[in-house]
């Protein structure tokens, strides 16, 4: 199958995912809530995504993990994953959509202006630890997706901007408990992401560590996230401090995987 | 949290000297000096990050800080005994810190070339090591049997096969193939293919006094330094300096199709040695002032990297206690309670 019939399939899956995103805004600012409808099209979205990676896969025989739009199509696709499951299996927070969605949609605009050509697979990537790095990558973003969402709506609420719009979403403070819990999560799988590259990087360039970008910010990544830990057991914070380091972790989390990997030509330095 | 011993009270030297320590030992465990700590040690690995001379005294400082406030608060911080999995979790990354320090002063790093068929024998081109490397690398052997690399269009390698020979701790000969990921071990060294391979002429030198040698003379890279194919040398024993270069008008690695790493089909060597120069076939050979030099055949050659850390098992170990205690301590602390929020 052609590289058009692919991008067309992914456009519908973007607009799908723009109609549920647009719909959650404007249900939070109406205060409806159209939650089944979202539901599906956020849904329909995913199906749609997954039968153009596939069929991508299918094409170049391997998976999207090479060129900045493979980079940004799976991660916007992973993202969507974390978030459906977390939209469908948390009912109370589902509002946070409004605040999630437009951070998709940044990332989904950029993988549009993207150039969709083939990348050149090393062969040092023809191993399992591949889709294991990866993975935990992806798991902690996606953690740290659904903390965003929630410490967006503790500082809009602060903000004075949705206090009646988020009236029935728990209070901040179990808020701010489940984004803490997120960011335990998150700091599980980056910890495992670093452990798993690590031991790739020993065996396709003989060193476990050397400093690469990618590596250096993922580890500054995993520093402030014990860092945001150890602030909330040392100062117990209230929910709008903690909620701004999990934009902090978000922001750096998200400046390493999709800022590095821009300015150098392949996801890590060493890499080809 | 410390108890005095009752002992102390009666002991004015150490009632006196015990809750002093105390005292420190309490203020050493800070959890805001661990907060500034590691901020400055994100501080350090920016700048570990920006250059090499940055890599060991300013991050071996914030870390021996750290595991120091770390092991303070074992010691005084209640919750470490009230909290199994989270004193797992801290102590794990002390271990790693420690099994990283061990690691740094013993590792080795270090590049060999073989030709086809040549054994390696303990000697290295360029090799970065710990003060206290103490491996044995002068006593592995191994043999190279060659290599197959195929090319994509454009250029682009494929796997690296390389065949390779040894005799293990048996006695016994062993084959493996290694390449990219699969590096072959040997007495805790591993070593690994690199993208540098190239063409080796084997010579027979036969020198006026003394025993005829074989050997070969690795040209510069294939298909790196593909215009480049000379190298000036020097037979062993001799002190003429001779210059070679392989000739050949197919184009090997064709940019616009698949093609493999292989032998030109038709090729000659150019030697100059002062004024002269002749164009060699395989089985000719020239006379030189003190010996005679026979162009035996055309090889390849392999580069290598070789790594040596005995801590790596037991890094993947604290590793993965680290990451389980961590996960642990969660699950713990999130079952207690129910997650919608
Ligand atoms: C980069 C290194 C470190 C990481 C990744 C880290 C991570 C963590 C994590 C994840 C927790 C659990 C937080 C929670 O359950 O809410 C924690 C708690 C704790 N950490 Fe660390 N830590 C590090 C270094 C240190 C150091 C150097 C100390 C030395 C004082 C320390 C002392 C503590 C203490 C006392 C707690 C328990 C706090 C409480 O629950 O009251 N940590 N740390």
């Amino acid at each position: 199958m052609s590289m058009e019939r692919e991008l067309q399939i992914l456009w519908a899956a973007i607009v799908a995912y723009v109609l549920g995103g647009v719909l959650s805004i404007v249900g939070v600012v109406l205060r409806r809530h159209p939650e089944r409808t979202v539901m599906g099209f956020l849904a329909a979205g995913l199906t749609l995504h997954t039968v153009s990676i596939g069929l991508r896969w299918a094409r170049l025989e391997h998976g999207p993990f090479i060129t900045m739009f493979e980079i940004l199509s799976s991660n916007v696709w992973s993202l969507m994953v974390v978030f459906l499951l977390a939209y469908w299996r948390m009912p109370r927070i589902r509002a946070t959509a409004a605040v999630v969605m437009p951070v998709l949609f940044v990332m989904m605009g950029w993988l549009m202006l993207s150039h969709p050509g083939e990348g050149f697979f090393p062969p040092t990537y023809r191993t399992p630890w591949l889709f294991i790095h990866i993975g935990m990558a992806k798991v902690f973003m996606g953690a740290m997706l659904v903390a965003l969402g929630v410490a967006g709506v503790i500082l809009l609420r602060r903000a004075g901007i949705g206090v009646q719009k988020f009236e029935r979403l728990p209070d901040d403070k179990r808020l701010d408990e489940l984004a803490f819990r997120c960011l335990a999560i998150a700091l599980i799988f980056d910890t495992l992401m670093l452990i798993t590259g690590a031991i790739w990087a020993q065996d396709a360039w003989g060193r476990y560590w050397a400093w690469d970008p990618l590596e250096t910010w993922s580890f500054i990544t995993w520093l402030l996230l014990a860092i945001a830990l150890h602030i909330r057991v040392t100062f117990k914070p209230s929910p709008h401090r903690t909620a701004w380091l999990v934009v902090a972790v978000f922001v750096l989390g998200f400046v390493t995987f999709f800022g590095v990997p821009f300015i150098s030509e392949s996801p890590h330095k060493g890499a080809v | 949290m410390i108890v005095l011993p009752s002992r102390s009270r009666q002991d004015g030297e150490s009632a006196r000297t015990m809750p002093t320590f105390t005292a420190l030992l309490r203020s050493l465990a800070s959890l805001r000096l661990t907060l500034v700590l590691l901020a400055v040690l994100g501080v350090a690995i920016l700048l570990a990050y920006q250059s090499e001379s940055w890599r060991s005294w300013p991050l071996a400082v914030p870390l021996a800080a750290l595991s120091i406030n770390l092991l303070a608060a074992v010691g005084t911080n209640g919750i470490f005994r009230r909290q199994l999995p989270l004193l797992i979790f801290h102590l794990a990354l002390v271990a790693l810190l420690l099994l990283v320090a061990a690691g740094r002063l013993s590792y080795l790093k270090g590049t060999l070339e073989l030709a086809e068929g040549a054994t390696f024998e303990g000697r290295l081109v360029t090799t970065d090591a710990g003060p206290f490397h103490l491996g044995n690398l002068a006593a592995v052997r191994f043999v190279n049997e060659g290599f197959a690399i195929d090319y994509a269009r454009g250029l682009r390698r494929g796997p690296t096969r390389n065949a390779v020979s040894w005799v293990d701790e048996q006695g016994r000969r062993r084959q493996d193939v290694i390449g990219d990921q699969h590096p072959l071990k040997i007495k805790g060294y591993r070593f690994y293919t690199s993208f540098n391979k190239g063409f080796a002429p084997v010579f027979l030198w036969a020198p006026e006094r003394g025993e005829a040698q074989l050997g070969a003379v690795h040209l510069p890279a294939y298909p790196k330094h593909e215009l480049n194919q000379a190298q000036e040398w020097s037979p062993p024993g001799s002190r003429a300096p001779v210059w070679i270069m392989l000739k050949f008008d197919e184009k090997l690695l064709d940019p616009s199709g698949p093609s493999t790493f292989r032998l030109p089909e038709k090729y000659s060597l150019v030697v100059r040695f002062g004024e002269r120069r002749v164009e060699l076939q395989p089985g000719q050979s020239l006379d030189l002032p003190d010996g005679r030099l026979e162009f035996r055949e055309l090889k390849t050659w392999m580069g290598y990297d070789v790594f040596y850390d005995w801590t790596l098992p037991w890094l993947a170990a604290a590793s993965l206690a680290a990451v389980l205690s961590l996960g642990w301590h969660f699950w713990r602390k999130f079952a207690a309670k129910p997650w919608d929020a």
